[in-house]
C-alpha cells in the first residue's frame, strides 16, 4: 500500500505538485493521468525518491520512505521508463539481473529468475538471454525493461509512460500483456500516462491531475460517468471516449414508454394519439412495429405517406448497447428507435436525448 | 571480376618511381654528392628476377582480386611482405658489394625509389589487411610480424654497410639512450595530461557554462606552433627556477626535459579533455536514469555504466595524444630535452640526411607501433553490445 500525504514539490517558488493526497491499495493498478506539465511524472519520481519531496510524506506499507537509504528503497521498487534505458553494453540477461545482483542473490537464483521473467513476457529464454539491446525491436526492448523492473520481485512497480514511444500495434499488445502480468503477479502498480484509452484499458483506479493538483480519483466507470468538473469532462472526452462509454451501457437503462397504435385502428383514433405524444409507433395488425409517425396523418390515404418505415433491422433490444442503438439512429436519421422483445413486440423506445443524459 | 584499384594504383606508382628515380647513391664520402644507381643496376640478376616474379604475381592478384578474396588476400600479404624484405635486403647487399673495394669514407645511402617502394608496399599491406578481415587482432598480429621480420634483417648484419646503419653503428649507445629518453618524455607527459585532462573533461560535462571557454582555451595551446611553445616556456620557467630553489632542485628550469614535458602536457590536454567529455556525454541519459531508479549508487553508476561506455572514446583520445606526443617530442631536442630529435637536429645542422633519418625513422616506427597497440586497446574496450 502506498500513501501520499500532502505531497508537494516546489521548483523556483512554483508548486509543480501541490499537496497531493492519494492512497493506492495493495494490488491496485493506479494510473496517474493528466496533460503534460500536470505533475504526474514528478509525483511518480517522488515515490522512489528520484526527486526529493518539498513537503508532505510518502509511506509504503506504513514506512516513511525518507527513513530508508534512497538506493535501498529503489531496489524494493520496480521502475520502468518510456526511454527504457537498457544498458547497451550488457546482454538481456545481465540487464534483467541488475537489481538481483545488487541484492546479492546467488547466481543460480538470478539465472532462474531471469528465465521465468523472460517466459512471463513470452520471450524465449534460449533465444533472447544473450542478445544485446541493439538487437531487440522496440517492443521486445520494453518487455525486457519491464521484466528488469520486476526482477527482484518488488512490492511496488512504478511505470513512467512505458509504452509512449511504441507504435500502436506493439503498444496494444504490451498493454494486453501488462494487464495479464498484473493479474498473475498481483503487484501494486503506479502507472503514468497521458493516454486516456490506455488508462481505461489498464487501470483499476484512475487519478487525474491538473497543474499539480489531484482533480479526481476513482474507478474508470466513476470517472466516465461522473466527471468531477469541466476539466475532467474535457480531458476524458478525447477522441471516441463518448462512444466507449456508451458501449458499456445497455438500451435497458434508457428505456422509455412508447405510444403506439395499430394500423387497423380508425384514422381518428390515430390522429387523437397526437394529443398526448409528438410521435407514435405504428404497428401492423399482427403487432409488429412498422414505422414511426411524427405528425398526425390527414386521412387514411395519407397514412403511408407520413409513415417513416423502420424495419426489423433497425429495432433495438433491451440488451443492445447504447453505442449500437446510437449508430442505428444516425444511420436511419431518426431520433427514436423502437425497443422490442424476443417476439418482436414493442416494449418501449429509446430516444437520442435520453442517450445523451448521464445516468 | 574487378581489379583492386588501390593496389593497382600503388603498383603503378612504385613501378614509375623504380623506373624514373635513383634507388641508391654511392659517394666517396659524406660531403660529395656521389653517383646515383638505378634499381636494376643496384640489384644482382637473381634479386631482379625474384623482384620481377613477385611483382608479376602481385599484379595478377590485384587484377583478380574479387575472385577468391580470402585466399588472394593472404597471398597478396605474403607477396608484399616478401617484396618489402627483398628490397631492403637488396639495398643492404648492394652496399656490402659496392663498398668492398672502396675507401673507408665511401658510403651508400638510400634514394627516392627505395623510399617510394617501401611506402607503396606498406600502404598495400594496410589496404589488404583492412579489406580482408575486420578483426583488429589479426591486423595487429600481422603488423607486429612484419615489424619483427624487418628487425630480424636489421640485426642480421645484412644492412650494416648502408650509410644510415653506419651512422647508427657510430652512435649505437647514444641511440639507445635517445630512444629511451624519447619514450620517457612521452610517458612522463601522459601521466599529468591524464590527471589534468580527464577531470577537465568531466568538468565540462557537469558545468555547461564552463565548456566552451575551457575548450577554446585548450584550443589556443593546440594552435601555438610547437617550436614556439617550447621556446616560449624557456623564459618563464628559468625565472621560476631561479626564484624558487625548491623548483630548481626538482628540475624546473628553462631548458631540459621539464619544459618539454610541460609543453607536451599542454598539447595533450585538448584531445584528452575533449574525448573524456565526448565519451561521457554519449552515455545515454536513459541508461543513467534507469540505473538510478533501480538503486545503483553514484559510484556503481560511474564504474559499471558510465566508464565502460565512455572508455572507447576516451582511449581514442589517448591514442591521438600518444601518437602526437611521439612526433612532438622530436622538437623537444631543441631545448635540450634529448630524445630522437637530437639526431634530427644534428643531421640538419651538418646536412647529413642519414643522420636525420636515424632520428626520423625510429620516431615513425615508434608512432606506428604505439598506434597499433592503442588501437587494439580501443577495440578491446569496445563492448560487444556497443557498435
Amino acid at each position: 500500500m502506498i500513501e501520499l500525504d500532502q505531497v508537494t514539490k516546489t521548483y523556483d517558488g512554483k508548486n509543480v505538485v501541490d499537496s497531493v493526497t492519494l492512497s493506492v491499495d495493495k494490488g491496485d493498478f493506479c494510473v496517474l493521468i493528466g496533460p503534460s506539465g500536470s505533475g504526474k511524472s514528478t509525483t511518480l519520481k517522488m515515490i522512489n525518491r528520484l526527486i526529493p519531496l518539498s513537503g508532505g510524506t510518502i509511506r509504503i506499507e506504513g514506512q516513511d520512505i525518507a527513513s530508508v537509504r534512497a538506493e535501498e528503497l529503489r531496489r524494493r521498487i520496480g521502475y520502468a521508463i518510456q526511454s527504457i534505458g537498457l544498458f547497451p553494453h550488457w546482454t538481456v540477461e545481465q540487464n534483467i539481473a541488475v537489481v538481483p545482483r545488487l541484492l546479492k542473490w546467488s547466481p543460480k537464483r538470478v539465472r532462474e529468475r531471469v528465465e521465468s521473467l523472460l517466459a512471463l513476457f513470452h520471450l524465449e529464454p534460449g533465444q533472447f538471454r544473450d542478445k544485446y539491446p541493439h538487437q531487440l525491436s522496440g517492443g521486445q526492448a520494453q518487455r525486457v525493461g519491464v521484466a528488469r523492473a520486476l526482477a527482484a520481485d518488488p512490492e511496488v512497480l512504478l511505470m513512467d509512460e512505458p509504452f509512449g514511444a511504441l507504435d500502436p500495434i506493439t503498444r496494444d499488445s504490451l498493454q494486453e500483456e501488462m494487464r495479464r502480468v498484473h493479474e498473475e503477479t498481483g503487484k501494486t502498480i503506479v502507472f503514468v500516462t497521458h493516454d486516456m484509452d490506455e488508462a481505461l484499458k489498464l487501470a483499476s483506479r484512475i487519478a487525474i491531475m491538473d497543474e499539480g493538483r489531484l482533480v479526481q480519483v476513482g474507478s474508470p466507470r466513476e470517472i466516465l460517468n461522473s466527471p468531477a468538473n469541466d476539466f475532467v469532462l474535457d480531458f476524458v472526452g478525447q477522441s471516441d471516449l463518448g462512444l466507449k462509454m456508451l458501449a458499456c451501457e445497455s438500451v435497458e437503462t434508457r428505456l422509455e414508454p412508447a405510444a403506439s397504435i395499430s394500423r387497423s385502428a380508425p384514422i381518428e383514433n390515430i390522429r387523437s394519439q397526437f394529443g398526448q405524444a409528438d410521435h407514435v409507433w405504428l404497428l401492423s395488425p399482427e403487432g409488429q412495429v412498422e414505422g414511426l409517425l411524427t405528425e398526425a396523418p390527414g386521412g387514411q390515404d395519407d397514412l403511408d405517406r407520413s409513415l417513416r418505415p423502420l424495419g426489423q433491422e433497425s429495432h433495438a433490444t433491451p440488451e443492445m448497447s447504447l453505442k449500437e442503438a446510437l449508430s442505428h439512429m444516425v444511420w436511419r436519421k431518426t431520433g427514436w428507435l423502437p425497443v422490442v422483445d424476443g417476439d418482436g413486440r414493442l416494449t418501449g423506445e429509446v430516444g437520442l436525448s435520453k442517450v445523451m443524459e448521464r445516468p | 571480376m574487378k581489379p583492386n584499384r588501390v593496389i593497382v594504383t600503388l603498383l603503378v606508382l612504385a613501378l614509375a618511381a623504380t623506373l624514373l628515380l635513383p634507388f641508391a647513391n654511392l659517394a666517396e664520402n659524406r660531403l660529395v654528392s656521389g653517383t646515383p644507381y638505378r634499381f636494376w643496376s643496384a640489384l644482382t640478376t637473381g634479386q631482379l628476377v625474384a623482384a620481377l616474379a613477385l611483382t608479376v604475381s602481385l599484379t595478377g592478384m590485384a587484377v583478380s582480386w574479387y575472385k577468391r578474396p580470402v585466399l588472394n588476400g593472404n597471398a597478396t600479404l605474403v607477396c608484399c611482405l616478401c617484396l618489402l624484405l627483398l628490397v631492403i635486403y637488396a639495398a643492404g647487399d648492394f652496399a656490402t658489394r659496392s663498398l668492398e673495394d672502396a675507401g673507408p669514407a665511401a658510403r651508400v645511402s638510400l634514394s627516392s625509389a627505395f623510399w617510394a617502394q617501401i611506402f607503396c608496399l606498406s600502404l598495400m599491406m594496410i589496404d589488404v589487411l583492412q579489406r580482408m578481415t575486420r578483426s583488429i587482432f589479426m591486423q595487429v598480429f600481422f603488423a607486429l610480424f612484419a615489424f619483427a621480420a624487418v628487425m630480424l634483417l636489421f640485426f642480421s648484419g645484412a644492412l650494416d654497410q648502408l650509410s644510415i646503419m653506419r651512422e647508427y653503428a657510430n652512435r649505437q649507445e647514444a641511440f639507445a639512450g635517445a630512444l629511451v629518453q624519447h619514450m620517457m618524455l612521452v610517458i612522463s607527459a601522459l601521466g599529468p595530461a591524464l590527471v589534468i585532462g580527464v577531470p577537465l573533461g568531466l568538468l565540462a560535462l557537469r558545468r555547461l557554462r564552463l565548456r566552451s571557454g575551457l575548450f577554446s582555451t585548450l584550443n589556443v595551446f593546440q594552435t601555438v606552433p610547437s617550436i614556439a611553445l617550447f621556446g616560449l616556456l624557456v623564459a618563464p620557467l628559468s625565472a621560476l627556477g631561479e626564484a624558487v630553489p625548491l623548483f630548481r632542485d626538482l628540475g624546473i628550469r628553462g631548458i631540459g626535459s621539464t619544459p618539454a614535458i610541460i609543453a607536451l602536457v599542454l598539447y595533450a590536454l585538448l584531445p584528452i579533455a575533449r574525448n573524456t567529455y565526448a565519451g561521457f556525454a554519449q552515455v545515454p541519459t536513459a541508461a543513467i536514469e534507469a540505473a538510478q531508479g533501480m538503486g545503483m549508487t553514484p559510484q556503481q553508476i560511474l564504474w559499471r555504466i558510465e566508464v565502460p561506455l565512455a572508455l572507447p572514446v576516451l582511449l581514442s583520445g589517448l591514442r591521438i595524444v600518444v601518437v602526437q606526443s611521439i612526433g612532438l617530442a622530436v622538437v623537444a631536442a631543441l631545448i635540450g630535452a634529448g630524445g630522437l630529435g637530437t639526431f634530427v637536429f644534428n643531421g640538419l645542422g651538418q646536412y647529413a640526411i642519414d643522420l636525420v633519418l636515424l632520428g626520423a625513422i625510429p620516431t615513425i616506427i615508434l608512432a606506428v607501433l604505439a598506434d597499433c597497440l592503442l588501437q587494439l586497446l580501443v577495440s578491446l574496450s569496445r563492448r560487444k553490445g556497443v557498435t
